[in-house]
């Protein structure tokens, strides 16, 4: 068989590149995910799947605003108003979601001293106490922990 | 049989073609209420705001389900301690120890340096570093790291061969090797949480605000971030690797690496 009277062994190896380059093609399009290129060059279903496969733990302090605005409304007034409701009360678990009755955490003098006791390496505008000077180490005896400069 | 040939291969290019078009009609991957495009997430550190009390490190072994052994971090504080410089050293400081007891999860133990030895003392939260220009995205052999357009550097998890390469080339040390997935590992930035409208699990829990989050494309009334660059000198962390992170920290000292 002759193209143009090409002598055969140029038709053999144009075919040869031919049948590389095709096969190249076809390995690119079959190997290739679906998604690739979508943002960039990676997968992208990576996103959403990795959205999806993952749940937010924390609720995060607005949806703790929903059903108890009186407390973040006494937080607001005091210095603790910046703080997390989860910082001090763990995670909102499931349990108490579907039924109140299940009590968050009630904080302990532990995670009070956790941010207060006193360090060198704290910032000096941070309030701080060495705990074994203070007066009592049942910080609720005098501190209301939502407005922590208020005595009960 | 020329013939046969010729229908074979334009049969075999032909795939590629219905391919690319079925590709081109076919619906993005992006979720409904998301657009990736539309964002560009940044992170802002205050270290003079940093207490120490560990609870981002805590919510984030949490919230990402990070193995509780206690060197796996996505976010961990480091604390510094410069010491006094000994007499007659001509020097301004002396001594400079870091420490980072189970990544500050559970606090800092009191310092085993004297008060009256300290110059100076300082906690330094770290996390990933989301750099434009990121070291473990040009390092990953195939393909598994890559940079998202809102900002975030995530792992794909079916990709990851579990190789290393990554956790060598980052400069910051924010990767790990899970040794439940053996795959790499890192801060996604909370990327289920962010893209749901909530903060990261560690600007969420942080008591001080020591970290600001914020999305330069969506810019809110009263920007924190805006607020940050404004009032503080940023600086961020190795900036001689041109790595160009996008995590800014304030009040950085030159000892933190």
């Amino acid at each position: 068989m002759r193209f143009f009277n090409l002598p055969p062994q140029i038709v053999r190896l144009i075919l040869l590149i031919f049948a590389i380059l095709v096969s190249y093609l076809v390995a690119r399009t079959l190997l290739t995910p679906d998604t690739f290129r979508d943002y960039g060059f990676f997968r992208g279903a990576a996103l959403s799947e990795h959205i999806s496969q993952h749940k937010p733990v924390f609720a995060g302090k607005a949806a703790c605003g929903e059903r108890h605005p009186d407390v973040l409304k006494t937080l607001a007034k005091g210095s603790h108003k910046n703080l997390s409701c989860e910082a001090c009360h763990g995670v909102v678990s499931q349990e108490h979601l579907k039924d109140p009755a299940n009590k968050m955490l009630k904080p302990t003098p532990q995670i009070c001293v956790r941010c207060h006791e006193a360090s060198p390496s704290r910032p000096a505008w941070f309030k701080q106490i060495i705990v074994k000077d203070h007066y009592s180490d049942t910080c609720f005896e005098c501190h209301l922990p939502h407005q922590p400069n208020e005595a009960p | 049989m020329l013939a046969t040939i010729g229908g074979v291969f334009a049969g075999l290019l032909a795939l590629p073609a219905a391919r690319a078009l079925k590709k081109k009609f076919s619906k993005t991957t992006a979720p409904s209420d998301y657009d990736a495009s539309k964002h560009k997430w940044l992170m802002c550190l205050d270290v003079d705001k940093c207490i120490g009390c560990g609870l981002c490190a805590d919510a984030c072994k949490t919230e990402n389900h990070v193995p509780e052994a206690p060197h796996f971090f996505r976010t961990w504080i480091e604390r510094y301690i410069i010491k006094k410089p000994a007499p007659n050293s001509i020097t301004l400081r002396g001594e400079v120890m870091v420490d980072s007891p189970n990544g500050g999860r559970g606090g800092f133990p009191p310092s085993l340096v004297p008060r009256d030895e300290i110059l100076k003392a300082f906690f330094v939260p770290k996390l990933c570093n989301l750099c434009e220009a990121s070291p473990c995205t040009q390092v990953c052999p195939v393909g598994a790291t890559f940079d998202t357009p809102d900002g975030a550097v995530l792992v794909d998890p079916t990709y990851c061969i579990g190789c290393g390469f990554c956790i060598q080339a980052c400069p910051y040390g924010c990767r790990f090797l899970s040794p439940e997935t053996k795959t790499a590992e890192k801060c996604t930035l909370c990327y289920h949480r962010i893209t749901r409208g909530l903060k990261p699990a560690c600007v969420e829990i942080c008591p001080t605000q020591a970290r600001v989050f914020g999305d330069l494309k969506n810019p809110i009334e009263d920007d924190p971030l805006q607020a940050f660059v404004h009032k503080n000198k940023v600086n961020t962390l190795k900036p001689h690797l041109g790595t160009n992170p996008r995590v800014l920290y304030a009040n950085l000292d030159k000892e933190v690496r």
